[in-house]
């Protein structure tokens, strides 16, 4: 900005930076706070910020590598860290999949077709949405206990189910992506179907190359959502060896046994796979895709 | 190639009646033009032909195939739209190629087909780029290209010039002309602008409220204007409206009172209308001449336009406050504030009954 400004606004520009760093350190300061505590030697929740005696024992452990103590006393790995995480990862890809495509598909209807109950619809989505999903978990768990019965693939203790349960987030995405298939011109799609499209030709080579911005943000936030999931995973899954990342962890918590050194290796550990998958996914979160198709 | 017929087609959306009981023939080959005030129903019935929206009731044929219930791609069309609707993420090469690869036609074919389409609408430079590298010329004969690659039997034009310029606007308004005497394919274009209707039309639809008003050629449609709709929309500037009166029958016509220009001897027939039956005069401007004022029924000059090549005069009368207009070549000796006569010109007179329609000229004088 050239404009010339007052001597007034020097000032005003050093506070609101300062303002802005205080408030970033504050987010940023219990992420550093956890990775310390992974690194510090025991099992302590406090201490400085920088560790007084390094050590990498709650890393080995959470790799699943027995560690050897300066006294000669050799720890076994407690849990399978790194089998919660595939579990997460595995449970977080397929859901946020088969959510994304549902999302899709569902936004399409809501944003192009004519049907009846369609605004009662969508608003009942989000209304059911708004009740906090823990609410639920006696009847999920009811119903995935029934259901193990007869598909044993969806039972309690199962990923299945887990992935099934997770679908129900849903609501949201179909919200998010049908207002961006809203702004994208609707006579791109018919184009298409004048140029010999069918409908189903028009979505997949038309509008959803278009989308792929807002379709890597909803996949992105399915996936976190999913791997932070707490609640569903603590009540649907049962066995050590099935357990996700966000669960198996709080397993280092026991009543009289807190450890918060391994517990903290295991959380920055967590995080992992939804930075692989931001990283991924960004470089398809560009704007500006549909400029010049349509005038206005 | 094909012909196109509609009998009695009917548009309902919900409780809005927008096509009402169109009837028309377009011939192979005819470039005809809907046009019309906005909301006349033009582009629905274009979205009806294409197949973009249902048909409520009648029935649409394509050649000899009845079409009603056949979706756009089966129907043989290719459209143009007004937001030209360019993919935006396919290149130029890839918009006009779209419609082959979906029909399955091979490399080669697709090709053949977009490279000589291009070169028809001067592309050939462009084809590697994104719509979003075109100026708004450019994209138009993208979308033109588009709709022409896969040869159809039918181009639809859905206002397509109305986004561009005006100077680029004549351009392309020429460029489509010389494109259907070249191709010789059938053609229908929407558009609100009467100047493009008459410019490219063999044949113009005039719609107003969901029906058809006239069809006609562009010379018909100046010149005979079946309601006071018709006469009102075509030329520029409008047709002057004046109301009028029946005075009685005469050998060859009939005889009308005029408020502000006095009794006129005109060649229609007054058939059923008894004298005294209210009527509306209608005089283009060139066909008016002025006379500097002898009575008191004058009309006074409110201002004067000067367009170069031509001069607009606009009149009121002295009692009452509908403008007219005049248009005589340039230069012109009329100033502001001078009072005039009108003498309308009896040969390319109209009348207009109370419904609107206009009064015929009586066999007589149509044979003479």
């Amino acid at each position: 900005m050239a404009m010339v400004q007052p001597r007034t606004i020097r000032a005003r520009r050093l506070a609101a930076h300062l303002a802005l760093l205080g408030f970033v350190s504050l987010i940023v300061f219990p992420l550093l706070l956890v990775i310390s505590i992974s690194f510090r030697e025991g099992n302590f929740a406090s201490g400085s910020l920088i560790p007084e005696r390094f050590s990498l024992e709650h890393w080995a452990l959470a790799f699943g590598i027995p560690w050897e103590r300066a006294d000669g006393s050799v720890v076994q790995p407690p849990f399978p860290v790194l089998l919660w995480l595939w579990n997460s990862v595995k449970v977080a890809l397929v859901s946020s999949l088969l959510i994304l495509a549902l999302a899709t598909t569902s936004a399409y209807a809501f944003a192009r077709m004519r049907f009846r109950g369609k605004a009662p619809i969508l608003k009942g989505m989000l209304i059911f949405q708004m009740f906090p999903a823990v609410l639920s978990l006696v009847a999920l768990y009811a119903l995935f206990d029934r259901l193990g019965q007869l598909v044993p693939w969806l039972g309690i203790n199962t990923h299945g189910a887990l992935i099934v349960a997770s679908l129900g987030a849903v609501a949201l995405h179909i919200w998010t992506i049908k207002g961006y298939f809203e702004s994208i011109d609707g006579s791109l799609e018919e184009a298409a179907m004048v140029d010999g499209a069918s409908t189903w030709q028009a979505f997949r080579y038309i509008l959803l190359p278009l989308s792929v911005p807002i379709l890597m943000v909803v996949f992105i936030l399915a996936f976190v959502m999913s791997i932070m999931e707490y609640p569903m995973a603590s009540v649907l899954l049962v066995d050590e060896h099935k357990l996700t990342l966000a669960v198996g962890a709080q397993q280092y918590l026991a009543d009289h046994n807190q450890r918060w050194g391994n517990f903290a290796a295991a959380a920055v550990l967590s995080g992992l796979p939804i930075t692989v998958a931001f990283l991924v996914c960004q470089r398809w979160i560009i704007g500006g895709l549909t400029a010049g198709g349509v005038k206005g | 190639m094909a012909s196109v017929t509609l009998d009695k087609i009917n548009k309902i959306f919900g409780s809005t009646h927008i096509i009402k009981d169109v009837d028309l023939d377009i011939g192979d080959g005819e470039f005809v033009v809907f046009v019309g005030p906005s909301g006349c129903g033009k582009s629905t019935l274009l979205r009806l032909i294409a197949g973009l929206e249902s048909i409520s009731d009648g029935t649409l044929s394509i050649g000899e195939t009845v079409v009603n219930e056949l979706p756009p791609r089966e129907r043989g069309v290719g459209m143009v739209f007004q937001s030209y609707a360019l993919y935006p993420h396919m290149t130029v090469y890839e918009n006009m190629a779209f419609g082959l690869k979906l029909a399955k036609a091979s490399k080669e074919t697709v090709d053949d087909r977009v490279m000589a389409t291009a070169r028809i609408l001067q592309l050939e430079e462009l084809l590697d780029r994104k719509p979003k590298a075109l100026s708004g010329g450019q994209r138009q004969r993208v979308a033109m290209g588009r709709a022409m690659a896969r040869e159809p039997r039918i181009l639809l034009f859905d206002e397509p010039l109305s986004n561009l310029d005006a100077s680029l606007r004549v351009q392309m308004r020429n460029e489509i002309a010389r494109l259907h005497n070249r191709l010789g394919s059938t053609m229908i274009y929407v558009t609100h602008d009467q100047v493009e209707a008459m410019t490219l039309a063999d044949k113009i639809v005039v719609l107003n409220g969901g029906r058809i008003e006239q069809v006609g050629s562009p010379h018909e449609l100046y010149q005979r204007p079946a309601t006071k709709f018709v006469a009102g929309f075509i030329g520029s500037p409008t047709m002057n409206f004046m109301p009028a009166s029946l005075a009685g029958q005469a050998e060859a016509g009939c005889r009308v009172q005029v408020e502000g220009i006095g009794e006129l001897s005109l060649p229609q027939a007054a058939g059923e209308h008894a004298a005294g039956a209210a009527l509306t005069l209608g005089v283009r401007p060139e066909h008016l001449r002025l006379e500097a004022a002898s009575s008191d029924n004058a009309f006074e000059i409110v201002n004067v336009e000067y367009l170069g090549n031509e001069v607009y005069v606009y009149l009121e009368p002295m009692a009452g406050e509908t403008l007219l207009i005049h248009r005589s070549e340039a230069p012109s000796r009329w100033q502001e504030g001078q009072r005039v006569a009108l003498v309308p010109d009896p040969q390319h007179v109209h009348l207009f009954d109370a419904d609107n329609r206009a009064l015929k000229a009586s066999r007589a004088r149509a044979v003479a």
